[in-house]
């Protein structure tokens, strides 16, 4: 035996500088503050009789009086349901059948537009709307010319339907995600089986494919029902002109108009928004639960049987490249074109009013310039940040023997639900208690890149654990058993191979934060203005050129981002895989 | 090289015991495996000695170190217990070299730059590997990551090596070569191991000792021989390799085959008495042809031949002796549909 050199002693392993009981007990402990804290002053605003700020207050349930009491809340929920009833329903349609013509038919072009659809909940949504109100609005450019040359009426995007419209047009892509990934892990021989039983691939289609899409689309219509409930910028961008208001515009203007600031009323909605929103949550993860049963396991997808639709082949692609640049170019287009005339008019020509005032405005104007600014920086340590605190958070979620690990995914995904404006009023009132910390939170723009983080928590954690579920256990055990501890296992070993995965959360955190809003309204202070706080507050002044050349500004970095991101992470996807 | 105590381990899912009263005591140096079908709890035993998995119940020594004690709320992290593992999926860091990842748990134990190359040339030498460490794992074969993880597990001297199903990620022939390389290199280095599978082959031919287990718990504890010619119980007997059970009743070592037709001389089944289950491997029998006097008596039957197949080195009977129907193996043909057996009285086991 002496003859190999096998046996030799070694040094014990070194153990690293911070324990990972700290490491995780902390990232639980900052995760409860962050994502349950804010609520806490909420909920304590909401039964005082005056504001937190104010000494003395008694308990009492007058301001849910008062809300209820008043038919103008009752009225707002009303328009709220009906517009988010009808969002969901042309959102799901719609999204399913991208998602059918995509994944399912020899659609021309299919690859393209399978990208291409994703791109409107990318899109700053308050830029968009403002699109929309410039091109399709009452007195917008296609309105104004379909109805003066060609006497044909136009979809009037100031009314409910209108608006539901404009949303579902943003958040299809939600649907078309969750139908396409349901398409394409269906097993395929269920549908071969249906083929060779006779059935014609028409039928095949209606009897087996959409059925066994139902889970997914339940499950995409409550998550979409939850995210149009929270809608802020069309009720205040498309709704005024009608008197049109929803549950958060209401908030929105109770709060901004309120004689008393900062009224009880306001946290008391909140409270009730929050119930509806964690409800619909609860629901999703029923369904969610509910759709793991209808994965069929096993066969090889991929060499799946298309669809032929023959003669519709271009007309099907041509309708939806129509409806693309109806409901995506063409609003870019109106921003660009409304940012550089005085006025937007078939009437006259556009170069006849050109100007460069409104970029003028963007670079003399503090408040705007400042913005962007403070918007890039904001955009950029949020992003780093949330894709520094998920790949941790999701580490011990998934990755360690932490006592409370299972309720951090919940904990990550319950921003998701919440509505953005509740975000900000929690934080609001969080910053106003806690003192130094609190002040200098509120006079900086951290205090607002703090709220955006939270918010945006749960697209990191979506983007990340697919991932690392795909990154085999034995791999960090294997790190374990040669000694290393749970961090640097989890530096060496798990990051690395996590990297494409943080470097698309990034990409996509920064699209997000840079793009973010409703968190911030009750935020934002001359000095710590944002640009989605500001084109709102600018274009309720009446400023819509400037505020257009915003929107652009922010529709052009994101796509910008988007395309960079893209091509490096292909090169990182495809080095990924030599490497792995 | 030191013992390992294993000590009344109970771990539960649930309402699920996947570990129950589970003991043994593997010697220096010995090649112990823990042998049984998928959820018999081998694995959990394993991965409980490793530190990935903590039982309710019982302790855990190796040598004078106590990893776990659940009595005295004692449970050393995996990455202080100083195992060398080799896991099923061979857990090959992929964004690392053969030699970045044989550099790692030296890394962790702070070695110098020289002294590291120097040990991974030795181990790589070791598993024949010397040329392929600048490769990244996606350009090896299976074999040769099976011997990455191999060279990482042993790089750094550990106490004990646990080997979670190595090779059942490699094709049959492979399999067969790299169990020989595996018991050879194990005996050399004088590694105490624990080997988990579910392959009775590979138990037979590479263990000092096999533990048998089904349903959390420890059915037999021996070496391969005693665990194939003398099982414990009907679990055991059915479990490592082929078998014929024959119920009857037994007294003063005969037993009365069920049927009342045949009897059936058993030896060291001392003092057992009343109904019993001998089991017979199908090799154990040898079938004569009916004219050959040269056996009979004592365990010799006459049977009727049912089926007869060709498997290469050997054919292979069905027959039926009186009320049994049996499943025997001889090397050589007979001819005909009579035939005798004989069924050596130390080649059957009590069984229960």
């Amino acid at each position: 035996m002496a003859t190999t050199p096998y046996e030799q002693p070694f040094p014990s392993p070194r153990r690293s500088v911070v324990p990972a009981w700290a490491l995780q007990w902390g990232t639980w402990l900052l995760a409860c503050v962050l994502v349950i804290g804010p609520f806490i002053p909420l909920f304590y605003a909401s039964i005082r009789d005056r504001p937190l700020y104010e000494d003395g207050g008694v308990l009492t349930l007058q301001p849910y009086r008062d809300l209820f009491g008043d038919p103008a809340f009752w009225h707002a929920w009303g328009n709220t349901l009906l517009f988010a009833g009808l969002t969901t329903l042309m959102a799901v349609a719609g999204g399913a059948l991208v998602a059918i013509l995509c994944v399912r038919t020899d659609l021309a072009g299919r690859g393209w537009f399978g990208r291409l659809i994703l791109l409107p909940i990318l899109l700053p949504s308050l830029g968009m709307v403002l699109g929309w109100l410039v091109v399709w609005g009452p007195g917008g450019y296609l309105t104004q010319t379909f109805h003066d040359r060609f006497h044909l009426p136009t979809i009037a995007i100031d009314t409910i339907p209108g608006m539901a419209l404009v949303e579902a047009t943003r958040l299809l892509p939600i649907a078309f995600l969750t139908c396409q990934a349901a398409l394409s892990r269906a097993d395929s021989s269920l549908e071969d089986a249906a083929r060779s039983a006779g059935a014609r691939p028409v039928r095949v289609l209606f009897n087996i494919t959409i059925p066994m899409l139902r889970p997914a689309l339940l499950n995409a219509a409550t998550l979409i029902f939850t995210l149009s409930i929270a809608a802020l910028g069309i009720p205040l961008l498309l709704g005024t002109s009608n008197n049109i208001v929803f549950i958060s515009s209401y908030l929105y203007n109770t709060w901004t108009n309120a004689s008393t600031p900062d009224p009880g009323t306001v946290s008391a909605g909140a409270v009730m928004m929050l119930v509806v929103a964690t409800l619909l949550l609860l629901l999703r993860n029923k369904l969610l639960g509910a759709e793991a049963r209808f994965v069929s396991v096993g066969g090889k997808s991929g060499r799946q049987a298309l669809l032929r639709l023959r003669g519709w082949r271009w007309p099907a692609a041509g309708l939806l490249a129509l409806y693309l640049i109806g409901t995506t170019l063409v609003p870019i287009l109106g921003l660009a074109t409304m940012s550089f005339v005085v006025v937007l008019t078939p009437l006259v020509a556009p170069w006849d009013l050109a100007t460069w005032d409104h970029w003028r405005v963007l670079w003399e104007d503090d408040a705007f310039r400042r913005s962007i600014e403070n918007s890039a920086i904001i955009a950029v340590v949020g992003a780093v940040v949330t894709t520094a605190f998920v790949a941790l958070a999701t580490l011990v979620a998934h990755r360690s023997g932490f006592r409370f690990r299972r309720t951090l995914p919940f904990l990550m995904l319950y921003p998701r639900a919440t509505p953005g404006i509740i975000i900000g009023i929690g934080f609001f009132w969080a910053y106003l208690l806690t003192g130094a910390f609190g002040d200098f939170m509120r006079d900086s723009i951290w205090g607002i890149m703090l709220a955006f983080c939270v918010r945006n928590l749960p697209l990191a954690y979506i983007v990340m654990y697919p991932t690392l579920a795909r990154i085999g256990e034995e791999l960090d055990r294997a790190g374990r058993a040669a000694g290393a501890d749970w961090w640097r296992t989890s530096r060496t070993i798990v990051l690395p191979l996590l990297k494409p995965a943080i470097f698309a959360s990034f990409i996509l955190l920064f699209v997000e934060i840079i793009n973010d809003y409703d968190p911030g309204v009750f935020l934002v202070k001359p000095g710590t203005e944002v640009m989605g706080a500001t084109m709102l507050s600018q274009f309720i002044q009446g400023l819509v050129g400037p505020v257009s050349a915003l929107a652009l500004v922010q529709v052009v970095i994101t796509v910008v981002v988007l395309t960079i991101g893209a091509k490096v992470f292909n090169i990182g996807v495809t080095r990924g895989e030599h490497g792995a | 090289m030191p013992e390992i105590h294993v000590r009344g381990l109970v771990k539960e899912f649930g309402d699920q015991r996947a570990l129950d009263d589970v003991s043994f005591t593997v010697a220096d140096g010995e090649l112990f495996t823990l042998l049984g079908p998928s959820g018999c709890g081998k694995s959990t035993t394993l991965m409980s000695i490793a530190g990935f998995q903590t039982p309710e119940q019982g302790s855990i020594e190796v040598g004078s170190e106590r990893f776990f004690d659940a009595a005295a709320n004692v449970a050393v992290p995996a990455e202080r217990r100083n195992l060398g593992i080799v896991f099923q999926s061979y857990a090959v860091w992929p964004h690392m070299t053969v030699y970045e990842n044989l550099a790692f748990p030296l890394k962790v134990r702070k070695l110098k730059r020289a002294a590291i190359r120097e040990r991974i040339r030795e181990v790589l030498d070791l598993v024949e590997m010397t040329p392929l460490e600048q490769r990244y794992p996606h350009q090896l074969s299976g074999g040769q990551q099976q011997r990455v993880a191999l060279a990482r597990a042993l790089v750094y001297s550990p106490s004990v090596l646990l080997l979670d199903e190595p090779f059942s990620n490699l094709d049959a022939k492979l399999r067969d070569r790299a169990r020989t390389w595996v018991k050879d290199l194990q005996h050399r280095l004088g590694l105490t191991t624990i080997f988990v599978t579910h392959d009775q082959d590979e138990a037979l031919s590479m263990s000092d000792r096999v533990a048998v287990m089904s349903a959390g718990e420890v059915q037999q504890i021996g070496t391969p021989e005693e665990v194939y010619r003398r099982p414990f119980n009907r679990f055991v007997a059915e479990f490592v390799g082929r078998v014929n059970l024959i119920e009857g009743v037994i007294s003063h070592g005969v037993v009365d085959v069920e049927g009342g037709t045949h009897k059936l001389r058993v030896i060291g089944a001392d003092g057992a008495d009343g109904a019993v289950t001998v089991a017979v491997r199908p090799e154990a029998v040898s079938v004569i042809r009916p004219d050959d006097m040269s056996v009979n008596g004592t365990n010799t039957w006459e049977a009727r031949v049912e089926t007869v197949a060709f498997l290469g080195d050997h054919y292979e009977y069905e027959v039926q002796a009186g009320p049994l129907a049996l499943t025997v193996q001889s090397p050589r043909r007979v001819d005909g549909d009579r035939i005798k057996l004989h069924i050596p009285p130390d080649m059957c086991a009590v069984v229960g």
